[in-house]
């Protein structure tokens, strides 16, 4: 990838670490057990899922819906020596039944603003339709499936997001939501929630 | 990817186990080859060392 032009491509394909995936990178690797198997949902350019692999002994695999986004956490894994498998998959649909200690997804959260729409991949890694919360939804309607019994969720939600309509929706589909952590930047408060089967 | 990751993903339809056909290798990992569902039968690519388990209706993009 030495061409600017390409560079510049990739750029406008693949959502670049911002703050949230720090916080989130931050909360997992305090939590994550190194005996754990981790899933990084959305995974983009492979920095929370990379700091997990690099930071603990948990194995650790990636997945997001971009083809630009899977090559470029391959890529950025591989220059850094990094153990990192890379699945193109929608949320935690490919993935068999109680595999995972832990998930964590920042997920595309703002909601649609049509004089801005740009039908192209870093719209899909930043939007999550009318609501910001269709992505976080479908997300939540199959992540149970794959956690051990155990297992928790760490998903970064925003106050443009409506994070008290995040935690009930998780409600309903038997999960239990948390703030683990917040922090305020300028224009919206980030949280992450911690997010566990009811027992 | 490695071998290893076929113990843990499955067929995004309908959760079947999948079954490995590998074309090229490197030491630690399957590069180019694809699986295939052992209930189904759909088949899903394996390319640059990354499987695409992309349901087939959503892999056009």
């Amino acid at each position: 990838m030495g061409d600017l032009a390409d560079q510049r491509g990739m750029e406008t394909a693949v959502y670049q670490p911002a703050e949230d995936s720090k916080l989130l990178a931050d909360v997992a690797v305090e939590s994550v057990d190194d005996s754990d198997r981790v899933l990084d949902v959305g995974t983009g350019s492979g920095y929370v899922a990379g700091r997990i692999a690099s930071e603990t002994a948990a194995s650790v695999v990636a997945s997001d819906v971009n083809p630009h986004a899977c090559r470029q956490a391959r890529d950025n894994a591989r220059e850094e020596a990094i153990s990192l498998d890379v699945v193109r998959g929608d949320c935690t649909r490919p993935f068999d039944a109680e595999t995972f200690d832990a998930v964590t997804f920042n997920p595309p959260y703002l909601p649609r603003d049509e004089a801005a729409e740009r039908d192209d991949w870093m719209e899909r890694a930043l939007t999550g339709g009318e609501t910001g919360r269709a992505v976080i939804e479908s997300f939540l309607d199959d992540v149970a499936r794959v956690l051990t019994p155990e297992g928790v969720v760490f998903l970064l939600v925003s106050t443009l997001t409506d994070i008290e309509a995040v935690a009930g929706y998780a409600a309903e589909r038997n999960l239990a939501a948390e703030t683990a952590r917040e922090e305020s930047f300028p224009f919206e408060r980030l949280a992450i929630l911690e997010i566990t089967k009811k027992h | 990817m490695q071998e290893s990751l076929l113990d843990i993903v499955c067929c995004p339809l309908d959760k079947s186990d999948l079954e490995l056909e590998a074309i090229r290798r490197d030491d630690d990992e399957v590069l180019e080859g694809r699986l295939v569902c052992t209930e189904c039968s759909e088949e899903y690519p394996i390319e640059d060392g990354i499987p695409n388990l992309l349901p087939p209706d959503m892999r056009e993009a």
